[in-house]
């Protein structure tokens, strides 16, 4: 946990902010980051701070010490003077620490670290779900995230580990399966959000996103590219190099190949974890010098003369 | 339990409400309000498929979180589910053109 944002900050209020107001900010932020209702990783960890500011700032007696101690309220004794406690503070501030340290305050409000604490759980709980009762329930498995993993056609099409960072901050190291397609959601499971009270976490989800490419166009499982060619190897036909995400390959063009004709390389498109590989289309598109040599120009020329081929003719 | 992939795991009710941390009777009001899908057994017991303990979670958490009675729930998991449908067709659609 990182350092502890104040509760008025958090509710995005000022600090005279009136309880209506407070009511307002929170039920709108906690219709935002609600756990089932907005599935980025960082939105549970929102809602919980959203819920514990408006726990505290929602109820006067509560607001009040707040508002004089800071985060370490609930570590001062109920009669404690706040003129004096601020007194105490710089004095220990300034000489050999008798004061609360504040290193450790982080750490006191953190979820699942409770245990040895001298906070309330009761209190906790109750000001975790919004509820000022102090229902107790059983535990309650947590939700299931989501988050978006972008990736190039190369990682898609190898697979393999990657660290990525979650909108929440955290870090996690993933094993991408070879051949992942477009849309397609990859489970982790027990990586979504924190149970109450122990009982199991959800799962978290990567939606997985191919990025665009400068070559490769993903439909599906299959990959299309475009192959250009000289007219000399359109008309003669040639084997072409060609290069696929799983390395180079030959391609045969048949003699009389336009622009617009799809060459299919058959299983060279993306793999398949269950079934057949996609398949890898190379569409073909004519190109001709943008300045010809005085050679190719005489070569051309002579071609012009004795070919009889018209591609605008009716037929 | 190494025959869970031979036989399909059924909570009864006892279970299913330890589970999901809910009285027996708030399960049968919640399957009242057509929250739950219970499935019967050969007795006619209520039982419960292990999903929907998730299913339990998540109104509960919807409902300490924001306040929805739980006959609203119903409503509002209809339209996450329906949502999130969308959404993963929107997702499918969008690279293609």
């Amino acid at each position: 946990m990182a350092a502890r944002r104040d509760f008025y900050e958090v509710l995005g209020v000022g600090r005279n902010a009136d309880q209506d107001e407070i009511q307002r900010a929170y039920r709108k932020l906690v219709r935002a980051y609600h756990p089932d209702v907005n599935k980025d990783p960082g939105a549970e960890d929102t809602f919980k701070e959203v819920a514990e500011a408006y726990a505290v700032l929602s109820d006067p007696e509560t607001r009040r010490r707040y508002d004089a101690f800071g985060h370490d309220f609930r570590q001062v004794p109920p009669d404690v003077d706040p003129a004096q406690w601020a007194r105490a503070r710089a004095g220990a501030g300034a000489g050999a620490g008798a004061g609360p340290r504040r290193s450790a305050r982080a750490e006191d409000f953190g979820f699942g670290t409770a245990e040895g604490m001298d906070v309330d759980l009761e209190d906790l709980f109750g000001g975790m779900f919004g509820g000022r009762g102090r229902r107790r329930r059983g535990a309650v498995p947590g939700a299931d995230q989501e988050a978006e993993l972008t990736l190039t056609v190369e990682e898609a099409y190898h697979g393999g580990r990657r660290a990525l960072t979650l909108p929440g901050g955290r870090r996690l190291d993933v094993t991408i399966p070879a051949g992942v397609a477009n849309g397609q959601r990859v489970r982790l499971a027990g990586q979504g959000g924190q149970g109450s009270e122990g009982a199991s976490p959800g799962d978290l989800y990567l939606v997985v996103r191919i990025a665009e490419h400068p070559r490769y166009h993903v439909e599906g499982r299959d990959l299309h590219a475009s192959l250009p060619l000289a007219p000399w190897e359109a008309a003669l036909g040639a084997t072409v190099a060609i290069v696929t995400p799983g390395g180079e390959a030959k391609l045969k063009v048949p003699p009389g190949t336009s622009t617009g004709r799809r060459l299919r390389l058959r299983g060279r498109g993306m793999p398949n974890p269950r079934g057949t590989a996609g398949d890898f289309f190379a569409e073909v598109r004519i190109m001709v010098p943008a300045r010809l040599t005085d050679e190719e120009r005489r070569l051309f020329e002579r071609l012009a003369a004795a070919s009889r081929f018209d591609p605008r003719r009716r037929s | 339990m190494t025959y869970a992939l031979v036989r399909p795991i059924r909570l009864d009710l006892d279970s299913y409400a330890r589970a999901t941390g809910l009285h027996p009777e708030a399960v049968r009001r919640l399957v009242v309000l057509g929250l739950l899908e219970p499935v019967s057994d050969a007795r006619g017991e209520l039982c419960f498929s292990p999903s929907q303990v998730a299913a339990a979670a998540r109104i509960q958490r919807l409902h300490d979180g924001l306040s929805i009675n739980y006959a609203a729930i119903g409503l509002v998991i209809d339209l996450l589910d329906r949502i999130e449908k969308l959404e993963a067709t929107l997702r499918n659609l969008s690279p293609r053109h």
